[in-house]
């Protein structure tokens, strides 16, 4: 292919693409060092971790209030844990289903496809009148909750799907007619095949749980999540200490990514050493 | 000819294969149904009760479920309503073509360009990581850089390209069009490198070996077959974009008003049944513009 000048000038650009994507995120860690005189922007009056210190509430008391996290994070932890079990569990059943042909299979996808299709605020704002309505009181492991699943669900339900695609079923009942016992043969066939998926199901729900932001703002009640907490702190004038709580919620989302990446290898290694067992003998 | 054809529909009806497709019918049911409830239950009711609450009495702090068209046209006749439809439609139309131009080169590098598998994947991985991190903190992390004393200016100031901040950048439509961009780009780039990489590489090389030019091949073979990625990512983008609130509310120091804005403001003066109207407008427009794109593509071949 002529492409001459072509693929070094898209290099480039992908190269100024990911410093677009890349830049506000650096920019933020780099103010999140600011000292304690200094504002929420350029030059930094001095290097120092004041503003992390005063996140966790171990600085001297400062005319700027310590943000509310606290109780906001392990709200947001249970929450995201709670909403990660149940679609994950929704999705596979699901997916399982569509497995077997069946009448209505359409509707049936658009319909859990739209759980995260529709914009937040607007099913956000539809709970929030269905509870009024209803008489429930809005709760961020009540209203909340159910919207953080309907979001969650059709990605789990997504990724299970692509893994049954690739699920040849022979395989299972080629174990099941080989006499191995149904628990047996889904602790060594089903569950090893199914394993990668489920992981990554989980991960999404977690992570889009613990981030999610729209869907829970009308239905959360009185008691915040993570994100509402931090929100709210936007309206007023805003410090470094939002750059630093950026800092480290990211940090703690690339923990996740880490530790899904080391599963997923540790999973895939031990499957490549069994292929190769078999290999040998 | 009658008895014949029930005596066969009993034979039928008894056949292992039959039975054991019914079982596998009733088996399908009873695993889709707790989702599709749960979807019932706390999607498609409560997008109903948006619907009934915007023909619903607005009181001072209340709503009463006496049906009036009251709402309604109070949202019609006002003009700070009205041009905020206009402000979605703006801002989805710009947003939507900015990922497009945007992220199609990016695109097209990754899915084209680079052979490797693990340089692919790891390009990839590194557009999709900033989607992991927290949407609130990526929306702030753009006042340090384009406010008045922010990187951009800072940059350009001693460079000697300006003298004077540039104060468009912050609290403007600027900062939300270009916060939305970045944040948005990813669902375009994904889908669109996805249908490249797919692409079967000895087409291309038939393509150049009959003797086509770069500009050919992409025109006739890259660009068709890269379509699908495009609707996919134009679907992802429009629903999130038409959707949005929070950008406008922290970039664009309440000069940006969406649909979302507005419902988000209604609430919080207790103004359900305004809110609810909103809110069906807004249904309305994503609707049509998701029913436009999936007549163009069918999402569940391409998914």
């Amino acid at each position: 292919m002529n492409t001459g000048i072509l693929k070094p000038t898209l290099a480039i650009y992908a190269a100024i693409f990911l410093l677009f994507l890349y830049g506000p995120l650096i920019i933020l860690a780099i103010l999140s060092f600011q000292s304690q005189g200094g504002g929420p922007q350029f030059p930094i009056q001095e290097w120092s971790t004041y503003w992390y210190r005063h996140l966790f509430g171990v600085t001297e008391t400062s005319r700027v209030s310590q943000l509310p996290v606290g109780d906001a994070l392990v709200r947001s932890l249970i929450l995201a844990f709670m909403t990660t079990v149940v679609s994950t569990v929704l999705g596979t059943m699901s997916a399982e289903a569509f497995r077997t042909r069946f009448k209505g299979s359409g509707p049936v996808f658009y319909l859990i496809i739209l759980g995260m299709m529709v914009p937040g605020v607007l099913v956000g704002l539809g709970m929030a009148l269905l509870s009024n309505f209803a008489g429930i009181d809005r709760a961020w492991w009540g209203t909340a909750f159910v919207l953080h699943v309907v979001y969650t669900y059709p990605f789990a339900f997504l990724v299970m799907l692509a893994i049954f695609n690739r699920f040849d079923r022979s395989v299972e009942e080629a174990s099941l007619s080989l006499g191995v016992s149904p628990a047996q043969t889904f602790r060594r066939v089903t569950f090893p095949i199914l394993f990668p998926g489920v992981l990554s199901a989980m991960l999404f729900s977690f992570t889009l749980s613990y981030d999610e932001f729209s869907r829970t703002l009308f239905t959360v009640g009185r008691e915040l999540t993570l994100p509402l907490a931090i929100y709210g702190t936007f309206s007023v004038e805003i410090y470094p200490n939002i750059f630093a709580f950026g800092v480290l919620t990211t940090l703690f989302s690339f923990t996740l990514l880490v530790v899904y990446g080391l599963l997923m290898k540790r999973f895939t290694s031990r499957r490549a050493r069994f292929s190769g067992q078999e290999e040998a003998a | 000819m009658t008895s014949v054809t029930t005596d066969m529909a009993v034979a039928t009806k008894d056949s292992p294969a039959v039975k054991r497709e019914g079982r596998d019918r009733r088996r399908a049911f009873m695993l889709l149904a707790p989702g599709v409830v749960w979807m019932i239950l706390f999607m498609v009711l409560p997008m109903l009760m948006v619907i009934y609450v915007s023909f619903w009495t607005q009181t001072t702090f209340a709503v009463e479920p006496t049906l009036t068209t009251a709402s309604w046209e109070r949202f019609m006749s006002s003009t700070t309503y009205i041009s905020a439809i206009g402000t979605t439609l703006r801002i989805w139309v710009i947003v939507l073509l900015a990922t497009l131009v945007v992220g199609y080169p990016v695109a097209l590098f990754i899915g084209l360009f680079v052979k490797n598998r693990t340089v692919q994947t790891a390009l990839l991985v590194a557009c999709v990581i900033p989607f992991w991190t927290s949407f609130l903190i990526r929306v702030i992390a753009w006042r340090p850089m384009l406010g008045t004393e922010g990187a951009i200016n800072l940059i350009l100031m001693k460079l000697g390209i300006i003298d004077q901040p540039l104060t468009f950048l912050l609290f403007s439509e600027f900062s939300v069009l270009v916060g939305m961009t970045q944040i948005y780009c990813v669902f375009m780039v994904g889908p669109i490198t996805f249908m490249i990489a797919r692409i079967d590489e000895s087409m291309i090389e038939a393509a150049r070996d009959l003797g086509a030019s770069f500009w050919t091949i992409f025109r006739r073979i890259v660009l068709p077959l890269s379509m699908p990625g495009v609707i996919v990512g134009a679907i992802f983008v429009s629903v999130m974009v038409l959707g949005e609130f929070a950008t406008a509310a922290s970039l664009s120091g309440r000069k940006v008003n969406l649909l979302g804005n507005i419902i988000v403001s209604q609430v919080g003066s207790l103004k359900w049944a305004f809110a609810a109207v909103a809110g069906v407008v807004l249904t309305v427009i994503i609707t049509a513009v998701i029913t436009l794109a999936l007549r163009v593509v069918d999402l569940r071949k391409e998914m």
